[in-house]
Formats: structure tokens, sequence, C-alpha cells
């Protein structure tokens, strides 16, 4: 298959299923009040309505305001696209490329956090600054967990990173990984992505004042991001590339499947953390991600 | 032909530092042609990886000059060579005769004469003239610093910075005496094979060091660069520094290395690179915030040049060869974009009167050249694709990742890793700080509201330094090869074998990136333009006359991540609450000390002069008393000598 197809199928991947994602989340959290709760495929039909809308712009926005989705929305898609699917493997893949994939999830903070500053907005300042703050301890508990890929698969690209972990060290990255993905995808218990009493959030206080689609950008862009790091999760402590291709992806699909239900349900069964202690589960996320990284290391010395 | 252009070069610095003084225009273009022929001396020597040297037939202070042009010097030269250029334009414009008739005629020449003694540092390979050369540089560094002679702040600045500057130059005298000494000559090259030489790097570390701002003997850098005119901080911060990492960089290549020298390194790289990143983060001053995070930068050059020490004294070039180069670039990259945002603060200062974050916001509508390259200069701080910042720590993480996935003795680079990942999600804190408060928003003071835009001779700087950040992003390959030169020039051993890093696949993904950046942009402007726009307030809660004061400011932006630093960066607040029934004026001002300076050097200074006053008890004026002083000297004296006598 030339690449560009490849390449085009993947995306096709990651932008049809993406949205799936939180319309499962809101379906299990339906399904544990007992309520019918919306339709899986809700948030299709809001990116299609809102693509069609209007937009309300702050007097003090700059075009920056409008570019900065797109950037950011951008930025998202590339770095899934660098990310193997399984057996599937990536179109793709050169040394240090996972090294592009942390940045490329970083270039899309700035970009948020732009577009949060360009409204002159307290809430959204203040957003932003808890955002890029609590970023650097979940940046942390990713590169430790990419150094214990690392360390596990002596490769440093994302083709040939991914080989399964021991049990224990595979079972504390899971925990790692998920406390981590709750962060950087604001689910409870650091952010509630259906508040508005926006003094508590950080995720959702940031894109208050945009609207239409470039709103349509930033929902589906958080819905790639938690997809992206769903699959990351489930093929760092899954030995998935043992598999059959067919197999493996079914399984992957799969996993992704359980991550989604595991966020639903935490988030009907757990309150959102009170707002200090928010570091203090992401060190707990580093520090799950610190002990795997340390047992591969010293298991073979 | 080498030779020629450097002689160009300096002949016509030469020139430009003599008739500075009266004609700034002939000045001007005196600095292009030293700026372009050391430039173009520069990358000969850098793409024919051929060594240039020129022996002297007459002494000079008792030595014959002895000057080489090699990869090492040629990548400093640069920098040297674009910066000076660069800067000489901007302050035409920036520090123009009209606005500083006296300062300005001074600011000139002196600013010739650093570039030129900067490039007699680089280029002077005998120890004695070498040390002239860095003397001059400290010194014109010294006079442009102060150039504004009329602020105390800046007066105390440079006189900190000479105290600073000397404190390492003396250790610099004493390394090369000592390395004189030892191998019988003043003239410079590798001496590997006395082992005896060792320990001397840690005088090199700290004499250098001082000049490299390194944590913790940054001390004199923030004030220094924060106080001095912008085009002044920008070579100071993206050039001047680098000469003290030129000699670290260039003695460790050439002595044998202590054992623990690498580790050390490391360490002093991740403790600059962390802990410089944090006093950035809480500043609220935006020229003291770029001069902390040079110290950050220079920490991460610490650690790609750790563990190239590291991967020498093991023997594994794979890991050594890819943190080195990245080392080299990241040199470079750090150069370019650190002047092109102090260029661009200039220019906010330039056009405000102010660098206090809290007085300025909403600039991008009166200023947009200056908030789109200062952004683009942001992000390239921050190390995100596809500019250059993250080509360099893109390779320097990749000879860490190495050394972590052979499992090697280098343990080091686990933490230095998540050392440097904390550092640049801080950074990306810090700068999005910046540039939200600056320029997006509401303006919060008069002066921000009224701005106007910097003219072509400031912005022209800017641009050109922008292209080359592009080029480096899209093109990295075409950078990496003379860096790559550069690492064999440092160790010889490291031949250049087939291509090691990927840099035509991260070109080529970097290049559609910036397409597919460039095409969403257009396209969401074009699909919300097409949908219709419909201007309104900004959504605060339901208040419908939000205030810019009410905006999110620069200290409450860093507040949390000041609270996880509290300890090292210990604020200072100033509060006078609403009181009574007719209350005055509420204010809350809060100063982040520079710790180290303030609360270690300084009492322990206090301590020293206190017992010197004690000392000084003794100096009177009384002549009898004096008398009595020699009489018990000599006794004393011949005490000593009988006693010992026998």
């Amino acid at each position: 298959m030339p690449l560009y197809i490849d390449i085009a199928l993947r995306l096709l991947c990651w932008l049809l299923l993406a949205p799936l994602l939180p319309g499962v989340i809101n379906k299990v959290k339906a399904w544990v009040a007992g309520r019918q709760g919306p339709p899986v495929l809700q948030l299709y039909y809001d990116l299609a309505r809102l693509w069609r809308k209007g937009v309300v712009l702050s007097t003090l926005a700059s075009p920056g305001f409008i570019i900065a989705p797109a950037v950011a929305w951008t930025a998202v898609v590339t770095a899934a696209l660098l990310l193997p699917l399984a057996g599937a493997g990536t179109a793709f893949s050169f040394d240090g490329d996972v090294l592009l994939l942390v940045y490329l999830l970083a270039l899309a903070r700035f970009c948020t956090a732009w577009g949060a500053m360009e409204t002159g907005s307290a809430f959204e300042g203040m957003g932003a600054a808890r955002e890029v703050s609590f970023a650097v301890l979940a940046e942390i508990g990713i590169i430790t967990a990419i150094l214990t890929l690392v360390v596990q698969s002596g490769s440093i690209a994302l083709s040939s990173m991914f080989e399964p972990l021991s049990g224990p060290g595979a079972a504390l990255l899971a925990v790692g990984l998920f406390i981590i993905l709750l962060a950087e995808n604001c689910r409870v218990p650091f952010d509630d992505p259906n508040t508005h009493l926006e003094l508590t959030m950080i995720h959702e206080v940031m894109v208050l004042d945009h609207s239409g689609p470039p709103l349509a950008m930033i929902l589906h862009g958080a819905a790639v991001k938690l997809l992206l790091f769903a699959v990351f999760l489930a093929q760092a402590v899954l030995p998935l590339s043992e598999l059959p291709l067919l197999a493996s992806v079914a399984a992957l699909a799969l996993s992704v499947l359980l991550v989604t239900v595991a966020v639903g349900l935490i988030e009907s069964l757990t309150a959102r953390l009170a707002f200090k202690r928010v570091p203090l589960l992401l060190t707990i996320g580093f520090l799950f991600c610190l002990f795997p990284l340390l047992l591969t290391w010293m298991g073979d010395l | 032909m080498i030779a020629a252009f450097l002689g160009a070069s300096g002949l016509s610095l030469l020139l430009a530092m003599c008739m500075g003084r009266s004609h700034p225009r002939i000045w001007l273009g005196l600095s292009a042609v030293s700026a372009l022929s050391g430039l173009y001396a520069a990358l000969l020597v850098l793409l024919t990886t051929q060594a240039w040297l020129w022996h002297g037939d007459f002494a000079l202070g008792g030595e014959t000059p002895f000057l080489r042009l090699d990869g090492i010097s040629a990548l400093f030269l640069v920098l040297v060579s674009l910066i000076g250029g660069l800067g000489a334009l901007y302050s035409h414009e920036y520090w123009s005769g009209q606005h500083h008739p006296r300062s300005a005629p001074k600011g000139r020449c002196w600013w010739s004469a650093l570039t030129l003694s900067m490039g007699l540092v680089l280029t002077c390979a005998n120890g004695l003239h070498f040390l002239f050369a860095w003397e001059a540089f400290a010194l014109s560094a010294y006079f442009l610093i102060t150039l504004d002679h009329d602020s105390k702040a800046a007066r105390k600045a440079g006189w900190l910075y000479l105290a600073a500057s000397h404190a390492g130059t003396m250790a610099l005298f004493a390394f090369f005496a000592a390395l004189a000494a030892h191998t019988g000559t003043w003239e410079l090259g590798p001496v590997h094979g006395q082992a005896g030489l060792a320990p001397l790097f840690w005088l090199v570390l700290f004499g250098f060091g001082v000049k490299a701002g390194m944590f913790p003997l940054h001390i004199w850098l923030p004030a220094a660069h924060a106080g001095a005119p912008s085009h002044v901080s920008a070579i100071m911060s993206a050039v001047a520094i680098k000469m003290g990492v030129y000699g670290i960089v260039r003695f460790s290549g050439w002595l044998p290395m202590p054992a623990s020298a690498g580790w050390a390194m490391l360490g002093i790289g991740c403790l600059s690179a962390i802990l410089g990143v944090a006093f950035a983060l809480a500043q609220n001053d935006i020229k003291r915030l770029l001069a902390y995070c040079s110290v950050e930068n220079v920490g991460i050059i610490l650690i790609g040049l750790g563990l190239a020490v590291l991967a020498v004294q093991h023997g594994q070039p794979v890991w050594g060869k890819a943190a080195l180069a990245g080392t080299f670039l990241h040199i470079i990259n750090h150069g370019i974009f650190k002047s092109l945002i102090f260029f661009g603060a200039g220019s906010v200062l330039h056009a405000t009167g102010t660098r206090d974050m809290s007085r300025l916001g909403g600039l991008w509508k009166v200023m947009p050249w200056t908030a789109t390259l200062f952004a683009i200069g942001a992000m390239a701080v921050s190390g995100l694709p596809p500019l250059n910042g993250f080509v360099g720590e893109w390779a320097i993480y990749q000879g860490l990742l190495r050394a972590v996935a052979q499992k090697g003795p280098a343990v080091g680079a686990l933490p230095a890793v998540i050392v440097l990942a904390g550092a640049g999600a801080m950074a990306l804190a810090a700068f999005a700080k910046s540039v939200g408060i600056v320029f997006l928003g509401a303006p919060r003071s008069k002066p921000a509201a009224h701005a106007v835009e910097c003219g072509w001779f400031m912005r022209a700087p800017m641009l050109v330094l922008v292209t080359i950040m592009i080029a480096i992003g899209l093109l990295p390959g075409l950078f990496f090869r003379p860096a790559m030169g550069v690492v064999t020039a440092w160790a010889p051993q490291w031949a250049m074998t087939d291509p090691l890093l990927a840099t035509r696949t991260l070109g080529a993904t970097h290049t559609l990136l910036l397409c597919a950046l460039l095409a969403g942009g257009f396209l969401i402007l074009r699909k919300v333009r097409a949908n219709g726009t419909r201007p309104g307030l900004t959504w605060d809660c339901g208040y419908a006359a939000p205030t810019a004061h009410m905006q999110y400011s620069s200290g409450s932006f860093a507040g949390i991540a000041r609270g996880w630093f509290f300890w090292l960066l210990q604020p200072e607040m100033t509060i006078q609450r609403v009181r009574g029934f007719f209350p005055g004026k509420a204010r809350v001002l809060e100063r982040i000390p520079e710790t180290v300076l303030e609360k270690i050097i300084g009492p322990g200074a206090q301590a020293i002069s206190f017992a010197a006053d004690g000392a000084r008890k003794m100096q009177h004026g009384r002549l009898h008393l004096y008398i009595l002083y020699v009489f018990l000297g000599v006794t004393a004296l011949g005490l000593m000598v009988l006693l010992g006598g026998i």
C-alpha cells in the first residue's frame, strides 16, 4: 500500500472513531445513573451543527483566537498519526518520533492557552494557568512512561517501542498512565466536563468564549486526544503486537473501549478532587509510572 | 581565503570602533561588512571542516600570536557575526542618536569593541592573548550594560556583572597559568596525554561557568540582562554567555577529564534547567523572565555536553554524538531565538516604556508585527515543533534516550530526561504567560493602549531571525551536517559515519506539519468568515462590565508553579489593604528576589565586611600605637627567627 493511502486511511480512522469515545462515556454515566442518556453519536450531531454555526467573537480577540484551535487540532491529529495501531504498526516512523508526539501535544496545549488568554477573561486566564501548570506534572509522568518503554524495548522509535512489560510493571504502568489520561483529558476527578462552575475548572473554562467551527475543532480535538491516550495506554500495557493483525486490532479496539468505560465509571462513582489535591494525584500518577521504570531498569542488571 | 575574510571582518570592526562615535551610517555599513565576512569565514570552516591556523612572526606581550579557527570556534563565530550585525541594525533605531544623544555614540563604539573582542576570544589560541581578549570582552560588555548611565539599576547591575565576571576571570588566570606551567607553553591545544592536568577542569568549569550563567553562578545575569538596553540584552544573552559555554566546550575537548566531570556537568545542567525556568516563570519583568530562561537553556546545553563527556569516558559514540550534535545546534538555536525575543521585548519596551508585564496587555492590536514575531520566538523557546528549538532538544533527548536504551552505565540519563521534560513544560508555561499577558487580552495601562509599532530597522533583524528559525525547523539535516563536523572537531575519535539522526524524516514531517497548520488556519478563518461573526463582550460569568484589571495577571498566572518552588523563590509581598471609611489606594506589590544573591551571597559578603570593620578598629591614627605594632611585629619576627634557628 502506498504511504499516502496508508496515512489517509489512518487519518480517517482517527477522525471518524474519536467522537465515539465521549459518547460511550456519557452512555456509561447515564446507565449508572439509571437514565436514558444522550445517544452515543451525540458528539457527531453536535459537531455537525457547530460547524454550520456563526461565531460570537470577543471584542478583544485577535485572529489568533480563531487560528489557535485549528493549530491545536492539527497538532493533536498529527500526534495521533505517529502512534502505531497494534499489529498494523505505523505508517512511518523514525528514531525519536516519540519526542515529536510529546511536543506536538505541548504545541496543542500552547495554542489552547493562547486562545484562552485572547479574551482577557479572568476565568479563562485561570484555566490557562492551571492547564500549563498541571501539564508539567503530567508531562513528567508521560516521559517516565516512555522511558519505561525505551528501557524495556531498547528502541526509541514508536514503531518498535511497545514491547510487553512484566506483569507487575504493566499493572503499575496501567494505573499511572490511566491517571495521566484522566488529567490530560480533563475528566473527573481532575476536572468535570459537565459543570459550568467556571471557578473550579481547567479545560472547559479555557474554551468558554469559543463558538461555532472553532469550538467544533476544540471538541473534536479533545476526543482525538482521549483516543490517543487510550491507544497509547493499551499498547504500552498489553502485548498486542504479538497477535495476528486482525486479532490485535480487535484487541486494541476492545481495550480502548474498556478504558472508555472505566473513565465513565470513575466519572459516575467519584467526586471531583479538591483543587489543592490535583497536583498530589498527578504526582501519584508520576510515581506509578516511575516504579515500573525502576523495575524494568533493575530487572536486567 | 579565510584569513582575508577574518582580516576584513576585524579591520572593519576596528574602523567601526573608531568612526562609530560620529558617523552612525558608516558604522552601520562597517558592522554589516564585518558581520557578513565573519559569517562567511565561519561557514567556510564549518562546511569544509578544515581548521584555519595562523602563526605570527612577531611578539606581542612576549608571546607570538597564534590564531586558530576550527569547527568549534567557527560555530560560535557564526553567532557573534550574526547577532553582532543584526543587533547593530536594531540599535540604529532602538538606541538612536536622536533619543540618546549622549550614550548612543558610546554604545556604537562599545558594540564594535564587544564583537571584536568576542571574535578574538574565539580565535586566540595563545593563553596569554586569550586572557587579554577575555578581559577586553568583559570590559566592553560592562560599558554596554551601563550605557544608560542615569539608571541606578543599570549601574548596579553593571557593577555586579563586573565583580562576578572578575571572580571568574581570577579562576581563569589560575587555570591558564597552571596550564602554561605544566605544558611549558602558552599555546593552547589538546593535552590529553597529561593525566595530571585533569583537576584543572574544575577551574575551567568555575571560571567559564560564571560567564555562562550556570546555576548557582548566574547571580549577575538577571539584573544585567534586564537592565541593559535590549539590543545589548540580546547579544549578552544570545552570544556573550555562549563565550562561557565556548570555554567549557573547548577545554572539555582538550583537557583530560576528571572521572566525575561528566556527572558534575549533567547535575549542574539539570539544576540550572529546572531552577532557571522556575525563576523565569515567577518573574513579572519580561526581560528578567527572558534572562532566567537563558539560565535554563545553558542548563540544557550542559546536560548535552555532560552526556557527551560521559560518552567519551565510556566509549559510547552512539549517544555521545547525538547529544553533542544536539548541543551544538541548541547553542545556535538559543542564540537565534533568544535574541529574537529580546528584540521583541525591546520593541515592547521602546513602545510602552515599561518591562512590567502587569502594565502591558493587548499589544497585538497596536503592534501586530512584534506580537507575531515574539510569539514565534516564544514557541521556539518552548521547543515546539516545527521550529528550531525542537530540533536541537530532539537530538539531545535522543542522546539521553539512547543512553537509557542501552541500560549502560549512564544511570544519570534517567533523571536528566525527566528534568528536561519538566523544564520544557515549565518553559512552555512561562512563555504562554509572557505572550498571553503582554500581547493578548486588554491593555492594562495607558501606554500599552497607545503603543506604536516599531519601524523597519527593528523589524528587519527579527524577520531575518525568524526565517533562519523556520529554515532550521524544516531542513534540520542541512544544519546538522556542520554540527556533526563540529562534533568531530571536539572528539576526533568520533569520525563521521552514516547519518545518525533521522533528520530527513523529521524535516519532511515538519514541512508537512507546517503546511497542515497553515492550511488549517486558513481554512478555519475562511469558514468562520463564511458562517458570519458577531462581536460580543468577553463572557465573564454574566458580568457585563469587565475591566482590564480583572484579567489574570502575570503573578496570578504563575501562582501554582510558584507555590511548588516557594522554598526557592521566597517572594516578598507588600500589601496595602483597604481600611477605614475613606480608604486610600490599595495595592499589592510582589517582588521575586534573586535568592542566591540576596539570601546567600549577600549575607555572606555582609559577614565579611562586618569582620573587616572589626579589623579596621586597629587603624585609628594614633602614632604611638602604630610604633607599638611595628615593635611587636619586629619582635615576633625576631623570635621566630631565633626559635626557628635553634
